[in-house]
């Protein structure tokens, strides 16, 4: 199946669709769906064009770049969430950076991938979108029930306790909340949903089990960067609720 | 208990120096001096309240103590050493706070021991229970179904298991009836006297200073604005605002 722009163009008759019942139900959502549609048809062709080019020039430095900017993006969103530890926007860089590293570097080891851009920008757009979620409710999970629990925290120090210690419990809960979406996602992938990877590769006409043997390497691949992400912000964020005197500053 | 030391109270034997210290806490709309350059000498072995209204800055004064908090200035020596020169685990387990409101970790009463001293088994562990007056068998009971006044004394033996020099108690029998009041107030009573300890009570109230006896601080904004043996400074304070604290309380 060969998809052209005139194909993309027809597609815009489901946004009038979903427009024209937004607005007979008085949603008031219409501009927003509207600006939306064109943003990301936009944003897609200028994403297209700059692939395009990468893979053509097959310069790993361009490749680099690309994989920074996704991280500084993607962690700058994370960051911006958190209203708790005033340091979300680094911590969450960090921790995004020594996940999707450790995960590629251990990938390119393994001989999984190669350093080819076609593998390396999309598979670390993957696991940086991922990453950001998991960054992100780590990081307010932390803050929120640190600030709530200060009274546990205290009885803990007071009772000579370590600050790694005495916030285990909390520490452990975010982390776990972190890692929430990507434990649904490897036990209902494939069942409830086809993911968007193995989908496209299967509209692009790629056999099913051909697609499926990559699918599970990108499962792993996005738990492993996950794992690291949400472990690393949780760590970084409990630290900065405690100074050197093992004082609770939260 | 905690010490090869004997325990003489009465005997000049420093345990914690208080010198000059003071405390400012900096919020984003205003600063306030929570603490104001306190010095006091507090003695091996012996019993303090510490009184004085709300906003006087017990609390804050009491959680410099362990360092739960910093002085902004001054300084405050235990065993004759500045606080910051002990690793802050071990200084709390040596000078233990005990919260208005006790805190249990979710699990049983004897989880809750354990995690004080996991080193001990469960025979010296619940043993403790009996010290604070409750049945060996509350070890195994959730912490969930407990009496206030049965978490609070879950909360001292909790604190006494880690065989402290120091125990600080911030209105430790606020929230209990008269009744358990009393009982848990003869248990620190008892406690002090038995394992050596020095007690360092904040209370609102003039009539359970007397009780405890011992000697009284009474501060006012901040500042220690007197002290001395509890009977003779309640019944003859020496200055204006202890004299109006304590009339305004008993009447």
């Amino acid at each position: 199946m060969e998809i052209k722009y005139i194909d993309a163009l027809a597609a815009l008759a489901l946004v009038i669709l979903a427009i024209g019942l937004a607005r007979y139900k008085s949603i008031s959502a219409e501009k927003e769906m509207a600006y939306g549609s064109i943003r990301a048809f936009v944003q897609l062709v200028a994403v297209g064009y700059v692939l395009e080019f990468i893979f053509n020039t097959e310069s790993i430095w361009l490749v680099i770049m690309a994989v920074a900017a996704m991280l500084l993006v993607g962690s700058y969103t994370a960051g911006d969430r958190d209203k708790h530890t005033g340091r979300g926007f680094p911590i969450a860089l960090i921790s995004m950076t020594a996940g999707s590293l450790v995960t590629l570097v251990l990938m390119l080891a393994l001989g999984i991938i190669t350093t080819e851009a076609r593998y390396l920008i999309p598979l670390a757009g993957m696991i940086i979108s991922n990453s950001m979620n998991s960054s992100s409710i780590t990081l307010e999970r932390v803050g929120a029930d640190l600030k709530g629990n200060r009274l546990e925290i205290e009885t803990a120090l007071s009772l000579g306790k370590t600050w790694q210690e005495a916030s285990r419990r909390i520490y452990r809960n975010a982390v776990r909340a972190g890692l929430i979406s990507i434990l649904n996602y490897l036990k209902t992938v494939g069942i409830v949903a086809l993911p968007g990877a193995m989908t496209g590769m299967i509209l692009a006409g790629i056999s099913p089990l051909k697609a499926v043997l990559l699918q599970i390497i990108v499962s792993y691949m996005l738990l492993s960067a996950v794992t690291i992400t949400s472990l690393l912000t949780g760590e970084l964020a409990v630290r900065r609720f405690f100074n050197k005197a093992e004082q609770f500053t939260g | 208990m905690n010490s090869s030391e004997p325990c003489s109270p009465g005997v000049e034997n420093k345990i914690l120096e208080v010198l000059e210290a003071s405390r400012l806490v900096v919020n984003k709309s205003e600063s306030i001096t929570t603490v104001q350059t306190v010095s006091f000498s507090f003695q091996k072995g012996e019993i303090y309240n510490l009184i004085g209204p709300s906003g006087a800055g017990k609390s804050s004064f009491l959680r410099l103590l362990n360092r739960l908090d910093e002085p902004t200035s001054g300084r405050i020596l235990f065993r004759g050493k500045p606080l910051n020169i002990y690793p802050p685990p071990e200084l709390r387990r040596r000078i233990v706070m005990l919260f208005q409101e006790p805190y249990l970790f979710s699990g049983t009463v004897l989880y809750n021991l354990e995690y004080c001293c996991p080193d001990k088994n469960r025979r010296d562990l619940s043993g403790v229970l009996e010290c604070v007056g409750l049945p060996l068998n509350m070890a195994d009971k959730d912490t969930a179904g407990l009496s206030v006044g049965e978490r609070q004394r879950v909360a001292l033996a909790r604190a006494i298991i880690l065989e402290p020099e120091v125990l600080l108690l911030d209105e430790p029998t606020s929230a209990l009836d008269p009744a358990s009041a009393r009982i848990v107030e003869d248990l620190i009573l008892g406690l002090v006297r038995q394992l050596c300890l020095t007690a360092i009570i904040v209370t609102h109230s003039p009539e359970q200073a007397q009780r405890f006896g011992g000697t009284t601080l009474i501060m006012s904004k901040g500042s220690l604005v007197e002290s001395g043996p509890t009977e003779k400074l309640l019944t003859d304070p020496k200055t204006e605002a202890a004299r109006k604290y304590i009339r305004r309380e008993v009447s």
